[in-house]
């Protein structure tokens, strides 16, 4: 016996000294139908001699196969689809070392009867718990007589569902933009920098193997109309995961192409970001070619607006805006601080919740439907420099967005309502800050009861938002930091809270802004390495709250991956059927 | 590969101010980073007519120096704000509008600097691409003079 232990090892060891791969990974999971790319990999081979791969006990036709190094062998087949139960995918090859054998199970979740119509999904993007919390405070100061919560943001109340949601990639326990929001959008673990495809072994990024998203699904099999609306840069991460494929998310020309060339085309594209949608001859672009999206789309039939009244103005049934040539600014540099910095030319922009409005009113008018993303994608632009009340400001920015659509989902009950998040940061309310006697004093930060409530909402903007300028603010503040002067208020022109220290190599590294530790400040010491210039995304849990039908399916502890098998069960999803 | 591994080279060249004149001299125009464009729109940016009346004059620029892109600094990129990322180090890097490339004569190198600086200079605008790098850029200046402001 122990013998045949000993061989077994030793079968085993050879077997583990070629690296033999399959995508899907083992253990996905898919819906009826949706779409898929079969790659095999083996590494370290020699001389390859045999091989055989089966699916269900029956040999797969149609295997290309390719050999991208001397010692690799790989095998694809694209566009791959699967009827619900359980799979089994079985690949054995012989080379000098022997045998080798891997298998990889898949599931395809039955498909059940649909529940809701439409969905319009929002996304924070780094919307964990502490900042809708956060967000939650600013905008409904608590009642210093008594203690009592004075209002409740419209995304947390008049729930039908509501989920914690826990993030992870393929390959980080940290997760990144791209790959939750592919996760989402799949329901696949992604590598970290992917959009929507799994590993491959060869340098290409656009070559990897496919799986097909929840946006072109519900247009291939169900005749949906699609929306993408995000106030980031339009080829980011999380707008991008709902119509394009790459390993590398900075691709952004050709993601910007996928727009309008890949298998989404999304009929409403709402974003910033022009540059990439604009010749390399323009100056400002991104480009690399003389593509000019903003002229070819009107070839395809979209209509195309560039500011918040053309956008208020607009009809037709496609619609592709760009509002900016890079990030649509901050709410508080677009409603309030208004600074030339901030806005330059751009002093029409929409807010998100017109964006939203225009986007459902353009795609309600397909009968079968719409699937909608809306990102608010510039708290997490401002989280990661640590600029915690633009980044807040902006969730109350989207928050109104959300309450335009759940009062749209009460007058058309066939709707469902999503907000959730990609990632979190690090953020923290940890007490309240006396105005009057900073900035930048440690001894303004007031904890428990000798704080005092905050006084946020004395003053209100035009849009009825409280003014971040208030005598008590809330002390927040971030985990995982760089070194970087605190000064506990914000400021109406943005500043980096660090800056290159100048040295290269292994000294390369960033020190706290000079012109913020002037504003007198509390120096913090980071905790990141030295190498990190801003805060980072963390492994902390997010919310998600559901409005309509459909939202049961969104309760109790849910992976990111779960949110795609829930909005298809919500959808009555089934995409072995093609319309 | 991070490219600032390589700058650490340039110990070996202790040339940080090169000043020929008095470097910062009367009667060259000041260029402002915020006189570089008139409009900027979806469609991309415009030049300001302060610039382009300067096309091929010499002037003079205040600034700070980005994270280099090479060991040796024949060229750098000059930002009206210190910067926190070295936008050469990711892929498809998000540089600031307003940003201008420093060509140094041949044979003249400098040391990173978080330093503030005055660059006197040529000023050459319009689309132009770095063979080398793939840089491109929207506004040049051919430097004969270099020093610390700060």
């Amino acid at each position: 016996m122990k013998y045949l232990l000993g061989l077994a090892l030793l079968a085993s060891s050879v077997a583990s000294a070629a690296n033999l791969s399959i995508y899907p990974y083992d253990g996905a999971k898919f819906v009826p139908g949706q779409r898929f790319d079969l790659r095999i990999e083996a590494e370290n081979v020699q001389e390859l001699k045999d091989a055989a791969v089966t699916l269900d006990g029956r040999p797969v036709e149609g295997l290309v196969r390719t050999t991208s190094k001397p010692t690799s062998a790989e095998w694809t087949l694209r566009s791959q689809s699967l009827p619900t139960g359980l799979h089994e995918l079985k690949v054995r090859y012989t080379d000098a070392n022997g045998e080798v054998t891997k298998t990889a199970r898949w599931y395809v979740v039955p498909a059940v009867a649909p529940r809701a119509k439409n969905v319009i999904l929002f996304i924070g993007d780094g919307l964990g718990w502490n900042t809708v919390n956060a967000a939650r405070l600013v905008a409904h100061p608590y009642n210093p007589a008594n203690g009592n919560a004075t209002g409740q943001l419209a995304m947390m109340s008049g729930l039908s569902g509501m989920a914690t949601v826990t993030t992870s990639s393929y390959d980080s326990a940290m997760a990144d933009s791209a790959n939750t929001a592919s996760s989402i959008a799949t329901g696949q673990k992604i590598q970290v920098n992917a959009l929507n495809v799994y590993p491959d072994n060869t340098a290409d990024s656009l070559d990897n193997p496919r799986v097909e998203t929840i946006t072109a699904l519900v247009k291939r099999s169900m005749g949906k109309s699609v929306g993408i609306v995000s106030s980031a840069f339009g080829v980011d991460a999380t707008p991008a995961a709902f119509a394009s494929y790459t390993r590398r998310r900075g691709d952004y020309q050709a993601i910007a192409d996928q727009y309008f060339k890949g298998d989404v085309q999304p009929d409403v594209l709402l974003i910033g970001g022009s540059r990439d949608f604009i010749p390399s001859t323009a100056p400002g672009s991104r480009r690399k070619d003389a593509t000019d999206w903003i002229t070819d789309s009107q070839k395809q039939g979209y209509t195309f607006v560039s500011s918040r009244t053309e956008l208020n103005a607009a009809g037709g049934n496609k619609l592709f805006g760009l509002f900016n040539i890079d990030n649509i600014p901050s709410y508080l540099d677009r409603a309030q601080y208004q600074t030339p910095e901030a806005l330059g030319d751009f002093k029409d922009m929409p807010y998100l919740w017109d964006s939203t409005k225009k986007a459902v009113e353009t795609l309600e008018k397909n009968p079968n439907g719409f699937f909608l993303m809306v990102e608010a994608g510039m708290v997490d632009k401002y989280e990661h420099p640590l600029d915690w009340q633009r980044a807040i400001w902006d969730v109350l920015e989207l928050d109104k967005a959300v309450e335009w659509a759940k009062t749209y989902a009460k007058s058309h009950p066939d709707t469902l309502v999503l907000v959730t998040a990609d990632h979190a940061h690090s953020l923290s309310v940890y007490g309240t800050y006396d105005a009057a006697k900073g900035p930048g004093k440690r001894e303004a930060v007031g904890v428990y009861e000798a704080a005092g409530f905050p006084t946020y909402g004395d003053k209100r903007d035009a849009n009825g938002l409280p003014l971040p300028e208030t005598s008590r603010t809330y002390a927040v503040g971030f985990a995982a930091v760089p070194d970087y002067c605190e000064t506990y208020l914000g400021r109406r022109v943005f500043l980096d809270p660090t800056v290159s220290n100048g040295q290269t190599g292994a000294a390369a590294g960033f020190l706290p802004n000079p012109k913020l530790c002037q504003e007198g400040a509390v120096t913090r010491t980071g905790n990141l390495p030295p190498s990190a210039n801003q805060g980072v995304h963390t492994a902390d849990p997010l919310p998600l709250f559901a409005f309509g039908p459909g939202s049961e399916n969104f309760f109790g502890m849910m992976d990111q991956t779960d949110l795609f098998f829930s909005m298809a069960r919500a959808l009555g999803l089934d995409a072995t059927r093609t319309r | 590969m991070n490219r600032r591994t390589f700058v650490r080279l340039l110990g070996a060249v202790p040339v940080l101010l090169w000043a020929p004149g008095a470097g910062a001299r009367s009667g060259v125009p000041l260029l402002k980073f915020s006189e570089l464009y008139g409009r900027v729109t979806v469609r991309g940016a415009e030049y300001s007519d302060k610039l382009k009346g300067l096309q091929g004059q010499k002037v003079q620029m205040s600034g700070y120096m980005a994270p280099p892109l090479k060991p040796r600094l024949d060229f750098f990129v000059l930002t009206k704000q210190p910067m926190s990322t070295c936008p050469f180090c990711t892929t498809a890097a998000d540089w600031p509008a307003d940003i201008v490339l420093v060509i140094m004569p041949r044979g003249r190198e400098l040391e990173p600097t978080t330093r503030g600086l005055q660059i006197t200079g040529r000023l050459d605008i319009g689309v132009k691409k770095d063979e080398d790098t793939g840089f491109v850029s929207l506004v040049r200046l051919y430097a004969d003079g270099v020093t610390t402001s700060g």
